[in-house]
This record gives structure tokens, C-alpha cells and sequence, in this order.
């Protein structure tokens, strides 16, 4: 056993570290929350010139070919800030998709522009809110020679602004699933940004769109396959992106604890409050622990499922709680947009449900550990 | 021991009889708007003025406070009658003295227990009618939940009292017309005895308000430059405004008491009666259904202690605990369905649903969570109260104030 980082790693951190507090200051991003502005292109620009879209994708196909590990401790650092944008959701996930299903055409196509930042493609999967599966696709997509026409709303699409392209679940007429590669401009696509508490959510609608057949990434109809396992190979990053924000909450919220007084003293010397950073603690290092031991067991090619499931539970419900301690401890003052618990406080929202529930990947969680007879 | 909220004696069935008919009437057209949240903090303004308007219909009636003496701008009624009007009015899932956000319902008994005649004669009736909109100004940038730390000065001079400090996190979106506030009357005094309680009109020179964006909406900042106070408007005698504290922080600390309930799950059900998820209808899956389960629990719990609050009030024998044991409670379930609806609906219990006769404001309720904790004072204050109240660790457990 070793729980250190190794010096390549400690690098990517400090990298990554130095990055966000140059370039994605906590005011600044107060601001951009406020104003519902997450898709940043410059900032996206910058993150690409590092080479952190398609971190896990191999240097054949313009990415940087590296570790979980490696990737996990860059993506913990840009949860801190937290920095928005779709580096997970097209740096990661998309890429992910392309790279699992895509022909070898398709992977040349788009995995460098994935890379590269000039593409930013974005999965659109479910039609409804809360749950995540085939049945959630009711997009359907019907052939007509050599195209394919979609016809369905897809509700909640994370990062969408940015999209130059989406990759949307449709259903066939055979009811099997099938992912399509659709460009952004395309008529009869409409992207309209959710208000609400939350940020980055768009509905997307695809009006009677059509495309070529050839845009079917892997193979038509066997579409919910493909997502599931890119998804599976792609959470853990964004588990290390939450694991990131809770470890920034937790430093700010201690630190709240040994400035702020009350009755005379300290608030951190009264023992409910010391309670509640106990609790934040726990779901900080409940989702940290799983997480990290999930993308070692990635990296060294063991069964990870049930930890990809595990690490996805721990993680969302952990942000969402880890909000909530703090909210606890920095009472009226956390409660103010103009507070770096705010902007935390509605990704974890919006975060809590994406690529599935909590309650969802404990399911599966069980499932892969004891699969049903 | 009688639990029946339905059956009523032969004079309370003819009341009832009245007050259904009256609400019938002043609510037609505004049926749209029956989903309320208890207290609003949304900018909404239809509802609002439906609110507000409501609330002055029934203030005029002396409905809004019904046991109060008619010259205070009550009705002079008895218990019964204010059962029976709050329990028509949560029909509508609206109750008493929340119709519209102003803190008329702590302000108004306050008043009652510690204003001079003349201050009753003068501020009671339009604030009990629900003519004025009242803020409670305590909380300052430096004490929150120390409340006793207040540094706002009020000093003696003439007739008047000159006003000079900051208070934050007060009020709403919409403009007051009295500030009633703690400040510091002898600087150099023992803690504690070195405050009083103004009625301060929001009007006069020297008072700036500021909004603050919260998360569940807009409270401000407001500062006091030099405000001139007429003396006359001081409540509760000099340097005795902890004592005033304690009556207006009990009922602020839950111990008010309501019969209304919360109608959030019938809300949840309606959504899973018409979302499907793979041609089945949300409400049909077992997990959804073990989710609204807790709701139920939890809802009716919270639903019961404050009933029990209400009616240990106005028999006049204060439960010791239950407001603080309530007011946490309660607070908690709210956060907690607040990760409820999002397992049931995912993003969808994000979206703010301005049409609010679909089930409408789920995101209020999540977006209000985590924030609504603290209001009045804390979940740890709460929970320091209560163990006060039962006596943990100590030999003699500390009184509830009288109620009033
Ligand atoms: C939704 C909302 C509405 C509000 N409305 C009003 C209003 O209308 N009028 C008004 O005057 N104010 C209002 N406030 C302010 C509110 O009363 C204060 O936020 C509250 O009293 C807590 O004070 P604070 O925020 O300064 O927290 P602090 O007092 O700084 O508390 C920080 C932390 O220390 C803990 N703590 C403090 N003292 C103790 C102790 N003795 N033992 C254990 N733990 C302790 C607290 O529980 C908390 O965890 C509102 C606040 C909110 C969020």
C-alpha cells in the first residue's frame, strides 16, 4: 500500500492548483455564477492548451494518453475553483464515447478536435429529469435511405451552450437505442439554458433534424451499451472534480471556524459546530477514498464497477451534503450569492442527478457486487 | 383527548359555515394561486398583491387576529373561532398570520405584552390589520446568533433617540414601513441590560435600505445614519429590551404554532401522477413510493408538533421544549425533502414553475434549504434552547416565557 502521489502527479497538481488561482479566481467565478455565465471560451481555450481535454485519450488521436490517477488528481484541482465548462462532459465523456464506439474514421474526425478544444461535444442522453437508463431515451430517429431524421426534447443537457456538436440517444424503429452525432448548427436543433437553481442545464430539442446514417457512433441500436460503459470509464473523473470541491469546502469552512466569533469566542470552539465539520469530513474523505481506489483499480485494469458505482453515490451525495454542513456552520453569510459556498452550492445541485441519482448508482452498485440470479 | 379538526359546535359550524363562504368568495379568480408557499420571500408580484389584499380583507374583518380586542384590530373572539379560521384558510394551504411577509404575527402579541396603552392604541391596529409591512431588524454583521452583541447605538437626546449602526439580512424584496429593532441604549452597560427595543418608521431621514441576494431571495442591509427616533416609540422601557427579546424571540423560536400542513407531498404525487419514465407512470415505482413514504412521516410529525404548539399556546400552558424540538425538526425535513424531490424528479425539481397552478415550486423548496436553517437564529440555537428547555445537564429546566 501507498497513498502518496508520485512526483509526475504531485506536478499535475501544483500545475493545475497554480492554473485556478490564476485563472479561475473564486470572485470571478462568484460573478459568472451569478450571472448564469459558466461557458467561459477563453478559459476553455487556455484548459486545452494544457492538454486537459482528453487526458485519458492516446496520443494517436491528439489526447495526452494519461493515467486515471494522473487525470484524477488535474480534475480535483479544477473542482475546487470550481471550474465550469465542459472539459468533463466533452474532454472526457464524449471523447469517451467516440473512442469506444466511433469507426476509425470517426475517431480521426473528432478525437483531436475534442482535444484540441475546437469541437466541444456534448452527450445528450436522457429525455427526462431524475433517472438515468434506456428507458429514459424516447428521441426517436427514423431512417429514410441514407438519412436519419430525430424527433424528441431532450430536458436537462449539461453543458450545452458550448456544444458545437451533440451526441443524442434516439430510438429506432425497433426500440433500440442508437447515438447520434449531430452538429450543433444543424436546423431543427434548439438549445434553450434553464433558469432555476441550478447552472450549465439546457433543454435541447431536435425539430425533425436530419443527418446522414454515417453519423451512427458503434453500432445502430446497440447505442445503451455503448453510454453505459463510456459512462462507467468516464464518472470517476468527474467523482475526483466533486472530491475537489468538497476538499475546498471544507478548508474554507475550518477556516470560517477559526475567524468568525460568537458569545465571545471562536464558533469553532462550540462542539456543534465542530459536529457539523466532523459530518463534512466524512463525506469528503468517504468520497475521496472511493474515488482515488477506483481509478487505481482502472489504472491497473482490476474489476471496478462496483467502485465506479460506489465512488458516483459517495460523490454526488457528498457534494450535496458537504454544501449543506457548511451551510451550517457559515449560517446568514453562506447564504449570499456573493459567497464561495453559493457557487458550490448550486453545482452541487446540479451535479447531484447528472449521469444518474445517488440512490441509482448505489443500485448498481449492488447489482454488480451480488448480480441477480 | 379530542384529535377531530372537522366537527364543530352548533356556533362553530355557522362560523365555519361563514368563513368558508367568505373565502369562496375573495379567492375566486385567484384559485391559480392556492399552492402558496407558507412564506414568500419570491418576487412574484401577482401573488403578492393577491396576498397582501387578502390579507387586508381579512385584517379588516379582524380575522387576521382574531382573539385580540377589537380596538387593537382584532375581533375579540375566542380559540375556537381561530381554529376555525386557520383551518379554512390551510384549505387553501394558506395560514393566519403568514399571508403576507410581514412579521405581524410575532410583532402584533409582542406589542400587545409590552406597549404602552398608547403604543397599542397607535401601532397595533394597523399592523394587526395587515395595512403595514413590519421587519424584524436584529441580526448585525457582527452578531448573529449572539444577538445580545448588538452594536447599533441609540443615543438619548431631547425627546428623541439618534440611531447610528448597521443591521443585515432583514426583510424582503419589497419596501417596509416600520423597522422593529434591538439596539444598544447603554453602551458601558452589563450585558443584557444595556438594550431596548425601537419602532423605528422606515421613513424617517437617515435610513438607507440595501438589497442583499440571498439564496432564497432578496434580504437587505440596512444602515442607521444618525436616524432620529421619537422616545415615545421605545417598547418595553429603557435598557429592558432583552427582556421584550425573550417574548419575541419565543414565538420566532417556533413557538407560535399553526394547524396548517404542509402540502408539499400532495404537490410530489400530482408530478408522479402525470411524468412517466418508460410508460410508467412515476408513482407506479416502488423506490418512489418508499421516498414519498418519509415525506409522509416526517411531514405529519413536524404537522403534529405544531399543532400541539398551537394549542398549548392559546390554553396559555406554554410547552417548555416543543419550539425549539419543532423548529429544529422541522427544519431538518425541509432540507432533507429538498433531496427528496430531486430523487424523485432529478433537474426537473430545479426549475422554477412560474405557473404556479401546475405543482408548482419545488425549486423553492431545495433552493430554500439549506438557507431557511439559519432564519431566526440557528439549527445549533435550536437545539441549545431545547436542551435548556428539558433540562439536560442541569437540575432546574429553564421556563418558557408566558405566551402570549
Ligand atoms: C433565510 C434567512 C432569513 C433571515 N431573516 C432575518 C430577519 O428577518 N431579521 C433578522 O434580524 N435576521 C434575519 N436573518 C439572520 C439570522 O437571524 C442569522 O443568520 C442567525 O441568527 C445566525 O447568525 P449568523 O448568520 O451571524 O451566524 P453566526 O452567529 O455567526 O453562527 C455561525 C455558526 O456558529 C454557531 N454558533 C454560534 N453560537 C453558538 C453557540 N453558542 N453554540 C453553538 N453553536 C453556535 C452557529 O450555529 C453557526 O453554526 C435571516 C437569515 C436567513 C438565512
Amino acid at each position: 500500500m501507498d497513498l502518496r502521489l508520485n512526483e509526475d502527479q504531485e506536478m499535475f497538481k501544483k500545475v493545475a492548483a497554480d492554473f485556478v488561482q490564476a485563472e479561475a479566481p473564486t470572485t470571478m467565478l462568484t460573478q459568472q455564477f451569478l450571472k448564469k455565465e459558466t461557458f467561459l471560451p477563453d478559459l476553455y481555450t487556455k484548459i486545452a492548451g494544457l492538454g486537459w481535454l482528453g487526458m485519458l485519450v492516446p496520443e494517436q488521436y491528439g489526447g495526452a494518453g494519461l493515467s486515471y490517477l494522473d487525470c484524477g488528481v488535474v480534475f480535483e484541482e479544477l473542482g475546487r475553483a470550481p471550474v465550469p465548462g465542459p472539459v468533463f462532459s466533452s474532454g472526457v465523456l464524449a471523447a469517451q464515447i467516440v473512442r469506444d464506439g466511433g469507426s476509425d474514421a470517426q475517431k480521426q474526425e473528432l478525437l483531436p478536435a475534442i482535444c484540441g478544444g475546437e469541437a466541444i461535444v456534448i452527450p445528450a442522453i436522457g429525455d427526462h429529469g431524475a433517472h438515468w437508463g434506456p428507458e429514459t431515451v424516447a428521441t426517436t430517429c427514423s431512417q429514410s435511405g441514407d438519412t436519419l431524421t430525430l424527433q424528441g426534447t431532450k430536458r436537462h443537457v449539461y453543458d450545452a451552450e458550448g456544444a458545437t456538436a451533440f451526441l443524442c440517444a434516439a430510438r429506432g424503429g425497433d426500440g433500440g437505442v442508437s447515438v447520434v452525432l449531430v452538429d450543433r448548427n444543424a436546423p431543427g436543433v434548439t438549445v434553450t439554458p434553464h433558469n432555476g437553481y441550478m447552472v450549465s442545464v439546457s433543454e435541447v430539442s431536435f425539430d425533425g433534424v436530419e443527418v446522414p446514417a454515417a453519423s451512427v457512433i458503434g453500432e445502430t441500436g446497440a447505442g445503451w451499451d455503448l453510454l453505459d460503459r463510456a459512462a462507467e470509464k468516464a464518472i470517476p473523473l468527474l467523482c475526483a472534480y466533486k472530491v475537489g470541491a468538497c476538499q475546498e469546502i471544507y478548508e474554507f469552512t475550518v477556516e470560517y471556524t477559526n475567524e468568525r466569533r460568537a458569545f465571545g469566542q471562536l464558533i469553532g470552539r462550540f462542539q456543534r459546530v465542530q459536529d457539523h465539520c466532523v459530518e463534512l469530513s466524512i463525506h469528503m474523505d468517504r468520497a475521496r477514498m472511493a474515488t482515488y481506489e477506483t481509478l487505481w483499480e482502472l489504472d491497473e485494469g482490476l474489476p471496478a464497477e462496483a467502485g465506479i458505482h460506489e465512488s458516483k453515490a459517495a460523490a454526488s451525495e457528498g457534494y450535496h451534503q458537504a454544501c449543506s454542513y457548511s451551510h451550517m456552520v457559515h449560517a446568514g453569510p453562506g447564504t449570499d450569492y456573493l459567497h464561495p459556498l453559493m457557487v458550490h452550492s448550486v453545482l452541487a445541485h446540479t451535479l447531484y442527478q447528472y449521469l444518474g441519482t445517488p440512490d441509482y448508482h448505489k443500485r448498481r452498485m449492488v447489482d454488480a457486487l451480488y448480480p441477480s440470479a | 383527548m379530542d384529535f377531530n379538526l372537522q366537527e364543530d359546535s352548533p356556533e362553530m359550524t355557522e362560523f365555519r359555515k361563514e368563513v368558508r363562504a367568505w373565502m369562496e368568495e375573495n379567492m375566486k379568480g385567484s384559485e391559480h394561486l392556492r399552492w402558496s408557499a407558507s412564506w414568500s420571500t419570491r418576487e412574484n408580484e401577482e401573488e403578492y398583491n393577491f396576498r397582501r389584499g387578502l390579507g387586508e380583507k381579512l385584517g379588516k374583518k379582524g380575522w387576521l387576529f382574531p382573539m385580540f380586542p377589537e380596538e387593537y384590530g382584532g375581533a375579540g373572539l375566542t380559540v375556537d373561532h381561530q381554529f376555525v379560521l386557520e383551518t379554512e384558510l390551510a384549505r387553501y394551504s394558506l395560514n393566519l398570520t403568514h399571508i403576507f411577509y410581514t412579521l405581524a404575527r410575532i410583532i402584533s402579541p409582542v406589542l400587545l405584552h409590552w406597549g404602552t396603552e398608547d403604543q397599542k392604541r397607535e401601532f397595533l391596529p394597523p399592523i394587526a390589520r395587515g395595512e403595514i409591512v413590519v421587519w424584524q431588524v436584529l441580526t448585525e454583521p457582527q452578531s448573529g446568533s449572539d444577538v445580545a452583541n448588538c452594536q447599533t447605538r441609540a443615543i438619548r437626546d431631547g425627546d428623541d433617540y439618534i440611531v447610528t449602526g448597521q443591521k443585515v439580512m432583514v426583510g424582503h424584496h419589497l419596501p417596509p414601513d416600520v423597522l422593529w429593532t434591538l439596539v444598544c441604549t447603554d453602551p458601558d452597560g452589563k450585558r443584557h441590560e444595556n438594550l431596548s427595543w425601537l419602532h423605528i418608521p422606515a421613513n424617517l431621514p437617515g435610513v438607507t435600505i440595501q438589497h442583499m441576494h440571498l439564496m432564497m431571495g432578496i434580504k437587505n442591509a440596512v444602515f442607521f445614519d444618525g436616524v432620529r427616533v421619537p422616545a415615545k416609540y421605545l417598547v418595553g422601557g429603557e435598557n429592558n429590551g432583552w427582556k421584550v427579546a425573550h417574548t419575541h424571540l419565543e414565538l420566532e423560536h417556533g413557538g407560535d404554532g399553526r394547524v396548517g400542513t404542509d402540502p408539499v407531498v400532495d404537490r410530489v404525487v400530482e408530478y408522479c401522477r402525470n411524468h412517466e419514465v418508460g410508460g410508467k407512470p412515476l408513482i407506479d415505482d416502488p423506490h418512489v413510493r418508499d421516498t414519498i413514504a418519509d415525506m409522509i412521516l416526517e411531514i405529519n410529525t413536524v404537522n403534529r408538533m405544531n399543532r400541539r404548539i398551537f394549542w398549548h399556546r392559546f390554553v396559555k400552558e406554554p410547552h417548555a421544549y416543543g419550539g425549539a424540538q419543532f423548529r429544529y425538526y422541522q427544519r431538518m425535513v425541509r432540507l432533507r425533502n429538498g433531496e427528496r424531490l430531486q430523487k424523485i424528479m432529478g433537474a426537473d425539481a430545479l426549475i422554477p414553475d412560474h405557473n404556479v397552478h401546475e405543482v408548482l415550486d419545488f425549486e423553492y423548496v431545495i433552493r430554500s434549504g439549506p438557507g431557511q436553517l439559519h432564519g431566526g437564529g440557528t439549527l445549533d440555537t435550536d437545539r441549545l434552547i431545547f436542551a435548556r428547555r428539558a433540562g439536560i445537564g442541569r437540575a432546574t429546566k429553564e421556563k418558557a416565557p408566558d405566551t402570549v
